[in-house]
């Protein structure tokens, strides 16, 4: 009755290590559905990196593997809070208002908050005088953050409280980002803030290594998610378990809509549906025209035939008999194919940060 | 916000040489691009001196000068439009803008209404600004290093917050930076070679300065003093004996010498607006000349501008005497810094230009990185054209 994501541990863990070892001071993001893992089970690999990265004597700021973990919201920390020890970063910005106000006061200074606007300072130091903290600027994403001017008005309020440093949140790349790194690196200087580090995400490691160079009195934080939980997907495996199967003939009356089967073969109920988010694509960020053709075929086919699905048996990905239910899906197999038997497990695949997955096994 | 509401508006206008003269003098340094005995020196372009006005407030009623600029108009061929270029310029206090309070802009908008009215289709500026410096042990080892190519691969000394907030509000005012990567830039150099001349905020001494230099530097300057060179201060007439030399050294280094007549130029139009404004230094062994050098100062600020040195007699080391001659000269007078010019970022050991830097750390001195030159295109489709005919040329 499962998906499972399973996990080859050492390959995994491997992959984990050689990123951390490529990527000083690195600091792993485990946010929304925890790239499928679980934000639970990322904080206990953060801690375990931390651990190893201690042990190899990578202690210092911009030498640590882990010593931050970067969680999305306020309501994620409690998740982590207990399987990691660190300090927690929050990437959404704080606000004088709803979750951020409801921080555990036990963790208070283990958090450090991402500030974007000049007043959230004055509102969070106000309430927390020593509060930790990242100032955010903002990037061409145009998302949260604070311009030159912003910070330049800073003045000494960013001499209180505990100031760690300067955030950036690049868009993924186009091109190089260096030189806008470069440019936002010269505001924050411009309003001569009493910090020198610089937490950072989607730079390339050639980029990564450009800025260790130029800015080698700086401390660079390398926020990193994707690449670090997801980069080794030979090591993730995705699977589902066959339910039911049902032959069917041409014409056969099936499922809720009450479709009729296009010629023989088989119906099969496999797990995984629209709670595990099967069936429902995250937007793909291909803005080109072939693929929003490609999009607008697809809903074609759904109007009027049968859509592929994720699920793929013997390599062959295959066609979903009717819209995905909620916890499993109906496949329609054509006759010739082989049939697997109930309780086999067919491969799935899936975009991890938008999947829950009922188990997660690691090897 | 209300410290926006409440910031004046500053009224900028021609105004005559001698009160552009009067408030360079005012501050403490200046460009020497930018004193209005500049303007003649470059005869082929149209020159004018502006500057910026503070309203009278309640108070006072006299308005109050709080920035000037020489503006060089270069012409587009063909067309009776301009290239405003205000080289190491304006003249303002730059270190104000390091405050949340001071606005760019608030200068830049009545500079740029100005030069439009007089026929501009863009603007160039060098705010004489560093942003960055790295010492001389720095750049030694930088050159050592087989990672380091360019002065960018290392962490400066300091990076400066007047620099990045000027950077910034350029950034911000869509200013475009002309910098270039490598070699010299069309117009003035970003990077350039500064010795301190103050420790702690006082004057150095000659011999704190000695001690900066490496061992040769120090060295030469003793054999050249041993050797019997001597360094005097020239006339217009010894002009000519320094520009064969110097067309002489042009010729060993491989550079396109200037014209004896830009050279009576300068010091027609220099050495009447100070007494050290533009200084020739002459360096003798027995009757021969040895090395020559003409050097300007503005203010606290002391510049060593042009170098001639004979192929024969190396060995009594006239350049190290004259060098040494123009820092002593600076330090009687005041100066904070002497500048030895431009140098290119390049730290490169195989790189041809790298030899003029390591001439210029046996000084001791750092070498600093200006804001740069940027532009304001005000017709877009002119600017663009001159753009693409500065790039072919």
């Amino acid at each position: 009755m499962t998906l499972t994501l399973t996990v080859d541990g050492d390959r995994w863990r491997d992959h984990l290590i050689s990123v951390a070892e490529a990527t000083p001071g690195l600091v792993p993001v485990a946010k929304g559905n925890g790239y499928g893992f679980g934000l639970g089970r990322l904080a206990r690999r953060a801690q375990w990196l931390a651990e190893r990265g201690a042990a190899l004597g990578h202690t210092a700021p911009g030498e640590a593997w882990g010593d931050v973990l970067a969680v999305g919201t306020y309501d994620e920390l409690a998740e982590v809070a207990d399987r990691f020890d660190g300090s927690l970063l929050v990437l959404t910005p704080w606000r004088p208002f709803g979750a951020a106000l409801e921080v555990d006061p036990k963790l208070a200074d283990r958090v450090i908050h991402t500030v974007s606007r000049p007043e959230d300072l004055a509102a969070l130091l106000e309430r927390q005088s020593d509060a930790r903290y990242v100032l955010e600027v903002v990037t061409s994403m145009l998302r949260h953050g604070m311009d030159a001017r912003g910070l330049r008005s800073l003045g000494d309020l960013a001499h209180r409280g505990r100031l760690e440093g300067v955030a950036l949140h690049l868009p993924l790349a186009q091109g190089s980002h260096l030189g806008q790194v470069r440019r936002l690196i010269t505001d924050a200087i411009s309003a001569g803030l009493p910090t020198t580090t610089l937490w950072v995400s989607h730079l390339t490691s050639i980029e990564l290594a450009a800025l260790r160079a130029s800015y080698s009195d700086f401390t660079i934080r390398p926020r990193i998610g994707t690449q670090l939980w997801l980069g080794e997907r030979a090591a993730l495996t995705v699977t589902a378990q066959v339910l039911d199967v049902h032959p069917v003939e041409r014409g056969d009356l099936f499922g809720y809509r009450g479709r009729t089967a296009p010629k023989n073969g088989h119906v099969l109920v496999v797990s995984g549906g629209t709670a595990h988010g099967i069936g429902l694509e995250a937007p793909s960020g291909d803005l080109s025209l072939k693929s929003r053709a490609a999009t607008l075929a697809r809903g074609g086919m759904d109007a009027v035939g049968f859509v592929r699905s994720p699920f793929a048996i013997d390599g062959k990905q295959r066609l979903f008999a009717e819209p995905p239910h909620m916890q499993a899906s109906m496949l329609f197999l054509p006759a010739g194919s082989r049939v697997p038997a109930v309780g086999d497990e067919v491969e799935v695949r899936v975009r991890y940060t938008a999947t829950t997955f009922d188990r997660v096994v690691v090897s | 916000m209300s410290s926006r509401d409440q910031a004046v508006r500053l009224v900028l206008r021609s105004v005559s040489p001698e009160e552009h003269l009067a408030f360079v003098r005012a501050q403490e340094s200046a460009s020497f691009l930018q004193v209005p005995a500049w303007g003649p020196v470059k005869s082929e372009w149209r020159r004018e001196s502006v500057g910026w006005f503070r309203p009278g407030t309640g108070d006072e009623a006299a308005e109050v000068m709080v920035g000037a600029a020489l503006v060089l108009y270069r012409q587009l061929p063909k067309v009776k439009r301009f290239l405003a270029y205000l080289p190491e310029g304006p003249v303002l206090d730059w270190a104000s803008f390091s405050s949340p309070d001071v606005h760019l802009g608030d200068y830049t908008a009545p500079l740029l209404a100005h030069l439009k009215k007089k026929g501009a289709f863009g603007v160039r500026i060098g705010p004489p600004v560093v942003t960055r410096r790295w010492s001389s042990s720095q750049i030694k080892d930088g050159i050592a290093d087989e990672n380091v190519r360019r002065l960018d691969d290392i962490a400066p000394l300091e990076r400066s917050v007047t620099g990045a907030a000027v950077v910034s509000q350029l950034n911000e005012l869509g200013w475009i930076p002309q910098s270039v990567e490598g070699g010299f830039a069309a117009g003035q150099p970003q990077y350039n070679f500064h010795v301190p001349l103050t420790v702690d905020g006082r004057a150095k001494t000659e011999d704190e300065v000695l001690k900066s230099m490496n061992q040769l530097w120090r060295r030469n300057i003793k054999k050249a003093a041993k050797e019997g060179v001597v360094v005097s201060r020239g006339t217009r007439d010894d002009l000519a004996a320094f520009h064969a030399l110097y067309v002489h050294t042009a010729e060993r280094d491989h550079f396109t010498p200037r014209p004896l007549s830009y050279f009576q130029k300068m010091w027609d139009s220099l050495t009447p607006e100070e007494d050290d404004r533009f200084v020739l230094h002459l360096a003798h062994h027995e009757d021969d000349l040895v090395a020559a050098t003409i050097s300007v100062r503005v203010g606290a600020h002391s510049w060593y501008s042009y170098g001639a040195s004979s192929t024969e007699k190396r060995e009594v080391r006239g350049s190290n005497a004259v060098q040494w001659q123009m820092i002593r000269s600076a330090l009687a007078a005041g100066a904070k810094v002497y500048d030895m010019r431009g140098i290119t970022d390049t730290l490169d050991a195989d790189d041809a230009h790298v030899g003029l830097i390591q001439f210029k750390v046996g000084t001791g001195g750092e070498a600093v990185e200006y804001v740069g030159e940027w532009d304001m295109p005000i017709n877009k489709l002119l600017y663009t054209a001159f753009d693409i005919y500065m790039k072919r040329r």
